[in-house]
């Protein structure tokens, strides 16, 4: 995957909990434009090994000097956001990925209502900017637990102005969603990005009332193909391959100076399908090529993009 | 190396050739003896020095040629152009990839100069300066998407991602085998490609959508495809069908090997930035079977691939009246003996 | 089915059935599509509003029995292009999860469609069930015109007259089936034209 180089230009704490980052490229040039609700996934090294955590990027798509992204600082977990809260400082760098968009604007919708629960403002962010550029019919509601967390709460004010509606939990304000989603015209499209019950209760009440699967959008973040290291054998090649946690088994079998063939390296061609010699395990199968029974059988593996949880794995390579 | 670009004619008296050059670096689809429709998509990388693939988007001898034939081929139906209303984010996204990627390609042909939003961009060979505010449509003579698809070789279709499917919702299209792109405006990836016989069937054309679907910005992929057209001529439309169809009938023995040409078409595919869509260019190039067996190893592929094509492929490429003819002309360079995997001409 | 294979574009056709979840329904019927109506109406009603757009066609008027049967909502128009023009005022009031329904002939549901797009519902967002006729509108790729009702696998184009082969692949936004000239390759020369599409 192209990764971009880049190096923290400022730090800015948003709410007690949310820090806000922005990137310029370590060589000075631009970035890609992108889309409203795309991410990136940002790389770090953390004692060692290496996470990867998608964030959203907010600042204005036609802004290509700098990337924005902000994030909230999870204790509970061991992943990035704790490194992003506590070791990264202007002038660190980072290697990020090239903008992915997972969550992007209906272009046909005639009305968009945005509704976003705390940091799950952060997709739409980047939305509202393209919205108002297109002179498009939306809504944003925004809850949060209450007013100092309500982030962003005065960027959001001087962008959408009366298309805002905020709930702060902590003042008994509440959103009506069987009241909001029961009038909307017809094209309406809704967004929705926050915490897990919000999601699914926006999902619910759009259904029940008879709104069109594809009329409803929700941000489910896909964590790039990475999983935990194991090791392989190629049997022709007579060597063994430790396959990071980061790296495809194909990089890792081509970094051991093998070579192996390959088209697409995602899975779709067939090109690089591998026989399995020998197994003792789980091989766990990402790609679209093989048919379910080829991969119930375990005899082929798709080393670009697949990978194995196992002890032994000899490949007829 | 400097490029000469040639006078050239794709219709009519037909005045078309290819240079020695251009036919040592032509895309010949044939690694192996048979063909079938598969998953042949690979990363769109920089290919060697003088290949079609060496930059983003080829510009060759035929350049000024195939940009005159477009032009006439809109002139006279306005319909090869077209572009729902909310694909203009993509217009400008495709703006930006083609003008950025021919002037720092070709900088001796073409040129753009950047000011904030105050472009300017200068194409010599066909004479085209052009200030414009990125962004603004009222600044450009036409739509932005026509302008520049005017003039980059081949055909392109701007695709919207939506319904996790994608829209072809935008296009040029002047050099088609044999579809149209007013019919098919609109439509999905699986209603546009309805008529393909047997790829559904073997799975080939659902990976390559999930594929697609992931496409990602700044790995872009290609994928050639290619069929059988008499004459050089680039609108094999079905709105023209009238017009070229009974050119079938004109393949004999003596005229076969300079009357049937090679098409390829080297697919590429770009995600697009800011609207998140994809597009699809489509890039023809068309070598008549007496060119191609200046390079007997090729001769003697093709004889092979065709030999025991499928035939509902046949059918579907439209090659039933000349085909026996061109397999029976190709024979005499195939001496039966096994080839090596491979599409090099020696 | 053409060339011995299936051509995935074509549109498939259901039964009409109630949407249980729903903000309102629509129903929009022409000549046999009555029929369906009724048969809806057999089904057990939902909560919700009701609006019925119908319309005769030919020999085909069920106006007589629907005004016995739809409770309320009911509109019986003279022509389609009433009920076009109908359909546009009725769909301005109306709110997101209104379930539409039509039925009729192909050309007759391709037109409904055309004025629902307009108001964002797409495709999926309908249930269309073919009655009456396997008439097909077809769009000559040639000059462009749309050819209604036809009935034959080989048609003459409204537009330019040229004898045009009925292709199974199909265009939701012209709402009509690709025409190609037939005796392109060898003008004059036409297959037997039959009547496959009664
Ligand atoms: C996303 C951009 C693409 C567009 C707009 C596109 C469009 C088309 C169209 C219009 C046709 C002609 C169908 C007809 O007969 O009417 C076609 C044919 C075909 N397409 Fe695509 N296509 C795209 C990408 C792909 C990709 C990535 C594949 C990879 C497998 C593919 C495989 C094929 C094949 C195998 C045919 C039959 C071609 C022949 O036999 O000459 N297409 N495509
Ligand atoms: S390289 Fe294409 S499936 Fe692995």
């Amino acid at each position: 995957m192209s990764m971009i180089d880049i190096k923290v230009a400022a730090v800015e704490q948003v709410t007690p909990l949310v820090k806000h980052f922005t990137f310029v490229k370590r060589d000075g040039s631009p970035f890609p434009a992108f889309s409203g609700g795309s991410h990136v996934v940002v790389s770090m090294n953390v004692g060692g090994r290496v996470h990867r955590n998608p964030y959203s990027l907010m600042g204005s798509p036609a802004d290509t000097g700098a990337y924005h992204i902000s994030v909230r600082k999870q204790e509970q977990s061991r992943g990035g956001s704790v490194f992003m809260h506590e070791n990264v400082e202007v002038g660190t760098s980072l290697q990020i990925t090239y903008p992915v968009n997972l969550f992007s604007l209906a272009k046909k919708a005639h009305k968009h209502i945005l509704i976003a629960g705390g940091i799950g403002i952060t997709p739409f962010m980047s939305q509202l900017i393209d919205l108002n550029r297109l002179n498009a019919n939306f809504e944003l509601h925004y809850a949060f637990r209450s007013p100092e967390h309500g982030a962003f709460a005065d960027q959001l004010k001087a962008i959408c102005s009366s298309k805002l509606h905020c709930y702060a939990d902590s003042k008994g304000e509440r959103l009506d969603l069987l009241a909001l989603l029961s009038k909307q015209p017809l094209g309406t499209h809704v967004y929705v990005c926050g915490p897990n019950p919000m999601v699914v209760a926006v999902i619910e009440t759009a259904r029940n009332l008879g709104w069109p699967e594809n009329h409803i959008h929700s941000e489910q973040f896909l964590s790039p193909g990475i999983g935990e290291p194991f090791k392989i054998q190629l049997a022709k090649s007579n060597i063994e391959v430790h396959v990071p946690a980061e790296m495809s088994m194909l990089e890792a079998i081509e970094a051991a100076g093998v070579e192996a063939d390959y088209l697409c390296r995602g899975g779709v061609c067939g090109r690089c399908e591998v026989n399995v010699l020998e197994s003792d395990g789980a091989l766990l199968h990402h790609d679209h090529f093989l048919t379910d029974a080829e991969k119930a059988a375990g005899k082929k593996i798709m080393p670009c993009v697949s990978r194995a949880r196992c002890d032994r794995l000899v490949l007829d390579l | 190396m400097a490029l000469a670009f040639k006078q050239e004619t794709f219709r009519n008296d037909y005045k078309y050739s290819n240079s020695p050059n251009a036919i040592k670096r032509f895309p010949f689809p044939f690694a192996e003896d048979q063909y079938m429709y598969s998953v042949n998509i690979e990363p769109h990388v920089k290919g060697k020095t003088g290949s079609v693939s060496e930059f983003a988007f080829d510009v060759d001898e035929h350049y000024v040629g195939e940009c005159l034939d477009k032009q006439l081929t809109l002139d006279l139906d306005r319909g090869r152009y077209a572009a729902l209303p909310h694909m203009m984010d993509a217009q400008w996204d495709f703006v930006e990839l083609t003008m950025e990627a021919l002037s720092n390609d070709y900088p001796e042909h073409f040129s753009l100069k950047k000011e904030g939003l105050n472009w300017t961009w200068e194409n010599k060979p066909l004479n085209i300066k052009q200030s414009f505010v990125f962004g603004d449509a009222s600044t450009m003579p036409m739509d932005p998407f026509e302008f520049m698809s005017k003039q980059v070789q081949g055909d392109f279709v701007l695709l919207d991602q939506r319904d996790e499917t994608l829209y072809a919702d935008a296009g040029f299209v002047t050099s088609q085998a044999d579809w149209s792109l007013a019919f098919d405006v609109g439509m999905s990836w699986r209603e546009w490609h309805a008529p393909v016989p047997r790829a559904t069937e073997l799975g080939v054309m659902d990976r390559a959508l999930k594929y697609l679907l992931n496409l990602q910005l700044g790995s872009p992929v290609r994928r050639l495809n290619w069929t059988m057209t008499v004459n050089p001529r680039l609108d094999t439309s079905p709105e023209n069908y009238p017009l070229w169809g009974t050119d079938r009938n004109t393949v004999n023995p003596e005229n076969v090997a300079d009357k049937v040409h090679l098409r390829v078409e080297l697919q590429s595919l770009f995600r697009l930035p800011r609207s998140n869509g994809i597009v699809f260019s489509i890039r023809c190039y068309l070598m008549s079977l007496r060119e191609l067996s200046s390079y007997p190893r090729w001769a003697k592929r093709l004889h092979r691939v065709q030999k025991t094509m499928h035939p509902d492929l046949i059918e579907y490429k439209g090659m039933t009246k000349f085909h026996p003819m061109m397999v029976e002309w190709l024979s005499q360079f195939d001496d039966g003996s096994a080839m090596a995997v491979g599409t090099q001409p020696e | 089915m053409e060339r011995g294979y299936w051509i995935r574009s074509k549109p498939v056709y259901t039964s009409l059935l109630w949407h249980e979840k729903a903000t309102s329904h629509l129903v929009v019927a022409q000549g046999q599509g009555g029929m369906a109506v009724l048969k809806l109406f057999q089904l057990m009603h939902p909560k919700q509003a009701i609006t019925v757009l119908y319309t005769p066609y030919a020999e085909a008027d069920y106006s007589k029995t629907l005004v016995k049967v739809v409770p309320e909502g009911l509109h019986i128009l003279e022509t389609e292009q009433e009920v076009l023009a109908k359909l546009e005022i009725v769909l301005q009031g109306m709110c997101m999860g209104m379930r539409l329904y039509i039925a009729g002939s192909e050309d007759f549901m391709w037109s409904v469609a055309k004025v629902a797009n307009k108001f964002g519902i797409e495709d999926a967002g309908m249930m269309k069930e073919l009655t009456g006729t396997l008439a097909r509108p077809i769009y000559c790729v040639h000059c462009k015109a749309t050819t209604h009702g036809v009935t034959t696998n080989i048609g003459e184009c409204s537009g330019c007259g040229r004898m045009l082969f009925v292709r199974d692949h199909f265009s939701r936004k012209l709402g009509a089936y690709m025409g190609l000239m037939i005796d392109a390759e060898s003008p004059g020369e036409l297959p037997e034209i039959e009547e496959i599409y009664p």
